[in-house]
């Protein structure tokens, strides 16, 4: 943990510097201030917040996922059977392995297509025109519509004799089946990417704004050209934002439910049985509650370790002077 | 700003905090208090007839008044699985809605829940007695006699809508009476721009009813005791039939393969096809309103297995699921009699013909609905309502019922391309019959 | 490169310098990002305006434009009290959460203690968690908080208020630690050694610097509570109903029979969408600054 212990910082006159080059840390200067007045109080609000509402909850359901809770013990569900790893063993056998590979493989697709698309949104409307309020809303659109409508209306636009398969037809491609079978899964992430984009996109135009004016000024008078002076020095800066916006898109596809649900419906064709549709499902329709309980801590576990291992690699958590590499 | 308003500031915001997960009461549905009792009722939001329900709630709501002296609260859920959630979280903190509203194939679920009162003999007296309904209606009540809980309130039936001018050029006199019978004259009205039939295959609900009904008019109940019988011949030709209309009669549109039972409506509705199998008097109001207005009827679903000309000796004659509503009410209810006394004013023969008059769902009080027989057009619904048939009655069913949707579901591909092998079939009945019986063991 | 002293001057008129791309990729890029949202977005619209049998037909030109829809709406669901509603609990949401945010980002990336990075990584693995798994011990918690505490949570849009905030707040301070590392300490040690203490520091130095951070955690906040159905479903009475779930009725397809009302969704669709569209509308323009623009001193 020596990241805990020490705050280098950028030495004056470098910190807007994207390359680490000219940065000299100055050692590790004790900040005699800050050391003794921190103010850890103002934690206390968030935190107690997050342990009441998900810290309880969460540590409830890892108790569901060790009885045997369905429709029959509910009504008494703190005398339902204790079966350990009961549940955790019948949810390997359901097809949740498969699920969530299914479930992330998609997720990251669509991170991968959407951050260029985020990026690209985010630097074409930063310079002020006419109009640009207008096309930053228009932008916004997709993700502000709720999930079951988007899915809906594509739902409707991707039927066997709907509107996509008739432009298609007319340009004398055959679409097929959008919504079972093979081709399913990349509906999926076409639709996903669709209506999430977006959220690439206003974390790399809040990114966007912390770079300093005189950067700009200053690449001009090097005589950057646009090319490399976008690539060497602007996008530097959306390092952070990009990238955390990517961990959490990625996070929020695993686990979007509402896209999945309408757009196939439930029982959903194989290709497309997202890990949030199956712990939906034998949840709530299947009413077997510590099963599914058994089958999202699985896949949380499942998908924590990557996690983590993301994050201490980008050191985006530790990584806290100055501008990113 | 000063440092001291700053702080003050920055206190405030935190205690606002603390104050919204500490505040108690003040917007919450306004308290009851006093001495008015208040009874929680959550029935089903009717998107067809949205200012008609309001009235209905209104009115109802004047007249419980006036008989009891206490008022009611509605709550209304958007879907089945929206329903089937209210019940969960309900029985699991034990605090909810005093009376349900719930679909007559998900009272075997809230049976096994065991969170909903068993009815009395004494308790059936307060409602008016078990003869006030129609005795088919009480089918899907409970497992038996002795352990009931749903009260029969309104009947969904499923029938045949079919067209009137086209099924008079190709000639047929009446509507199919086995489904032999409904595929031969399908093709009779298939022809260029023409379809015979208009199906649902992509619906969440529909297809297993079409499997159901075929098997049970054959002998085979799904599940009898505690085995699934999905692997077994009957089901088998239920699913030929039901999948050769698109693959090898071809009397089916092939887009059908995404329709939904909206959809498949919405496709009969515009004039070019004979039959739309699997729909209910609520879609009245849709055929009307647009080309086939006047120019359609209901029949009688085919009531003859597919492969015979006469139902075998142990066949059913299962015209439709049963289908419709119950009302149950919950266990942990304080206000149990009030319940009851609301119960009998919905079920008593006004309100019921009352409810046919805005909703279009039949009564399930005898009288009411025997008065209904005279009217021509609702003649096949009435007598689909007499014919219905229970489904089984197991807290597996739900589990059932998906198993038996998912085998269609994942057929769908096969049925597009225009084939599906008798080897597939077997494997996917195979697979359904797995988890039907796994949730059948575990059924207590 | 040569760079001048990170002193915060007063930024000058955004000329040339300031350009990122060659006018003409800019506008194929944006004529292209436009073309891809606008095209289902006109659907929606077109849809809006056609009946219900049309759109369920698989018209995508309406046969007949009629704008009953939009009437019928307010009808066939509780849309204004939803929208008021959602309106309320979310807009709070979002000061609550952009306000909690930035003081526990600004803990946690200014001073160093035991366990910072452990919280730091917690709050991103909160973020995987499903809420599926969550709904029924949470109902189960605020349930069991009425029954035996006797406050009632259920059903209010306080308890609604603090469900939202509490899942958005790891996020809105991952948001403001990504922004506020890159500010640079020079403003605060200067306020600091001036005894300027925590709060005016927060206030005064860094809430107007990280604004444009601030009003993306806040718009995410925002629709984080706007959008979601689940929790509103369960945690909410008739009264305290959100937009979300009075949406719902339109979508939801009834068995046997009964055709969902499309275009009545549509139009809904559009009507719910509109407020959070009015906001950002306003709020983008703090979209802009950068550090220079609230230099003090």
């Amino acid at each position: 943990m020596i990241d805990d212990r020490t705050t280098t910082r950028a030495a004056p006159g470098t910190s807007g510097d994207g390359t680490a080059a000219g940065r000299e840390p100055v050692g590790r200067r004790r900040r005699g201030v800050t050391q003794q007045q921190r103010p850890l109080w103002l934690l206390a609000p968030g935190g107690i917040l997050m342990t009441l509402v998900i810290g309880l909850p969460l540590l409830l359901a890892g108790y569901l996922s060790l009885i045997d809770l369905d429709q029959y013990t509910l009504r008494r569900w703190l005398q339902a059977p204790f079966i350990g790893v009961g549940n955790f063993t019948e949810a390997f056998q359901t097809g949740l392995l498969h699920s969530i590979w299914i479930s992330v493989s998609f997720a990251v697709i669509s991170t991968a297509v959407t951050a260029p698309l985020g990026v690209a949104a985010a630097i074409v409307t930063q310079n002020a025109y006419r109009g640009r309020g207008v096309v930053r809303a228009i932008f916004l659109i997709p993700y502000v519509l709720p999930s079951f409508v988007v899915a809906s209306v594509w739902r409707t636009m991707l039927q066997p004799d709907g509107i996509v398969n008739t432009l298609l037809a007319k340009v004398g491609v055959t679409g097929g089946l959008w919504l079972s079978g093979p081709k399913s899964y990349w509906t999926l992430i076409l639709v996903e990417i669709w209506a999430a984009w977006p959220f690439i996109y206003l974390m790399a135009l809040a990114g966007l704004q912390s770079v300093d004016g005189e950067v700009h000024e200053a690449s001009a008078l090097d005589g950057a050209n646009w090319w490399p002076k976008l690539r060497h020095v602007i996008l530097p800066y959306l390092r952070g934002p990009v990238l955390l916006a990517c961990l959490l898109a990625t996070l929020s596809h695993i686990n979007n439910f509402t896209l999945p649900f309408v757009l196939f419906g439930a029982p959903a064709p194989d290709d497309v049985n997202v890990m949030p549709m199956i712990v939906y499902v034998t949840s709530f329709q299947g009413l077997r509650f510590g099963l599914s309980a058994a089958m999202a801590i699985v896949s949380l576990l499942l998908i924590a370790v990557p996690l983590f291992a993301y994050l201490r690699a980008l050191r985006l958590d530790v990584h806290e002077d100055g501008r990113a590499r | 700003m000063s440092l001291r308003m700053m702080r003050a500031v920055v206190a405030l915001a935190g205690a606002t905090v603390l104050t919204a997960a500490l505040a108690a009461c003040g917007d919450s549905d306004s308290g009851s208090g006093g001495g008015s009792k208040t009874l929680h009722v959550l029935i089903g939001a009717n998107t067809q007839y949205p200012a008609e329900q309001q009235a209905w709630m209104k009115s109802t709501g004047e007249t419980f008044k006036t008989q009891t002296g206490a008022t009611i609260s509605w709550e209304t859920f958007a879907s089945a699985s929206d329903e089937l959630t209210k019940i969960q979280t309900s029985v699991v903190s034990g605090t909810g809605p005093d009376v349900y509203s719930i679909g007559t194939t998900f009272t075997p679920t809230a049976y096994s829940t065991k969170a909903f009162v068993t009815l009395s003999d004494a308790d059936w007296q307060k409602i008016g007695g078990r003869d006030k309904f129609v005795p088919a209606s009480l089918g899907i009540s409970g497992p038996d006699q002795q352990h009931q809980i749903g009260i029969p309130w309104v009947s969904r039936p499923f029938v045949m809508a079919y067209n009137t001018e086209l099924l008079k050029a190709a000639g047929i006199t009446k509507p199919a009476a086995t489904w032999d019978e409904l595929t031969q004259q399908a093709k009779q009205l298939t022809k260029p721009g023409q379809y015979g039939l208009a199906i649902g295959y992509k619906d969440n609900f529909d297809p297993w009813k079409f499997i159901w009904g075929m098997s049970t008019q054959a002998g085979d109940p799904i599940v009898d005791g505690k085995t699934a019988r999905i692997a077994d011949p009957a089901v088998k030709k239920a699913y030929q039939t039901y999948f050769g209309w698109v693959t090898t009669d071809k009397v089916v549109d092939p887009a059908a393969v995404g329709w939904t039972n909206p959809q498949a409506l919405a496709a009969f509705a515009k004039g070019n096809t004979g039959y739309f199998p699997m729909t209910s008097a609520t879609a009245a109001n849709t055929l009307d309103a647009g080309a086939l207005k006047g120019k359609w009827a209901f029949a009688l679903l085919p009531t003859v297995p597919p492969g015979a000309t006469s139902r075998p000796a142990n066949g059913v004659e299962a015209a439709s699921i049963l289908s419709g509503d119950n009302l149950v009410v919950a266990d942990y209810s304080k206000n149990k009699d009030l319940a009851f006394q609301y119960v009998k004013l919905i079920t008593d023969g006004p309100a019921q013909l009352q409810m046919y008059k805005t909703f279009g769902v039949l009564p399930q009080n005898a009288e009411a609905a025997k008065s209904l027989t005279s009217d021509p057009k609702l003649a096949p619904i009435v007598e689909a309502q007499g014919k219905s048939v229970a489904t089984p009655f197991t807290g597996a069913w739900a589990d059932i019922q998906i198993a038996l949707t998912n085998a269609v579901v994942q057929s769908i591909p096969d049925l597009a391309k225009g084939s599906i092998s008798d080897a597939q079939i077997d494997s996917r009945l195979d697979a359904a019959q797995k988890t039907a019986q796994s949730s059948l063991d575990r059924a207590k | 490169m040569t760079l001048s002293p990170t002193v915060p001057r007063r930024r000058a008129a955004a000329g040339e310098a300031h350009r990122l791309l060659p006018r003409p990729l800019l506008v194929i890029i944006t004529l292209f990002l436009c073309a891809m949202v606008l095209v289902p977005v006109l659907y929606i619209v077109l849809a809006s305006l056609n009946t219900d049998l049309g759109v369920a037909e698989g018209q995508f030109w309406p046969g007949s434009f009629s704008g009953t829809s939009y009437t019928k709406i307010w009808t066939t669901a509780n849309l204004s009290t939803g929208i008021l509603n959602s309106l309320v609990v979310c807009g709070l949401v979002a000061v609550a959460s952009a306000l909690l945010g930035t003081i526990t980002a600004y803990v946690l990336v200014r001073f160093s203690f035991l366990g910072r990075v452990t919280i730091l990584r917690a709050l991103v693995g909160l973020q995987s968690i499903p809420g599926t798994l969550l709904l029924l011990p949470v109902f189960v918690l605020f349930s069991s908080a009425g029954n035996y505490l006797g406050l009632t949570v259920i059903g209010t849009r306080w308890g609604l208020f603090v469900a939202y905030l509490t899942f958005a707040l790891p996020f809105s301070t991952w948001v403001m630690v990504t922004y506020l590392r890159g500010l640079p300490r020079e403003l605060e040690e200067a306020a600091r050694t001036e005894g300027a203490s925590t709060l005016v520091i927060l206030f005064r130095i860094i809430a107007p610097l990280s604004l444009p951070a601030i009003v993306v955690s806040g718009i995410f906040a925002f629709l984080l509570g706007w959008n979601d159905v689940l929790f509103a479903s369960v945690l909410t009475s008739p009264e305290t109903q959100t937009a979300a779930v009075a949406l719902q009725v339109f979508g939801s397809t009834q068995e046997g029979g009964a055709l969902p009302v499309y275009s009545q969704m549509m139009a809904a669709a559009l009507i719910c969408a509109a407020p959070v569209v009015l906001l950002y509308l306003i709020f983008q323009r703090y979209l802009v600054g950068g550090l220079t623009a609230g230099g003090v001193k």
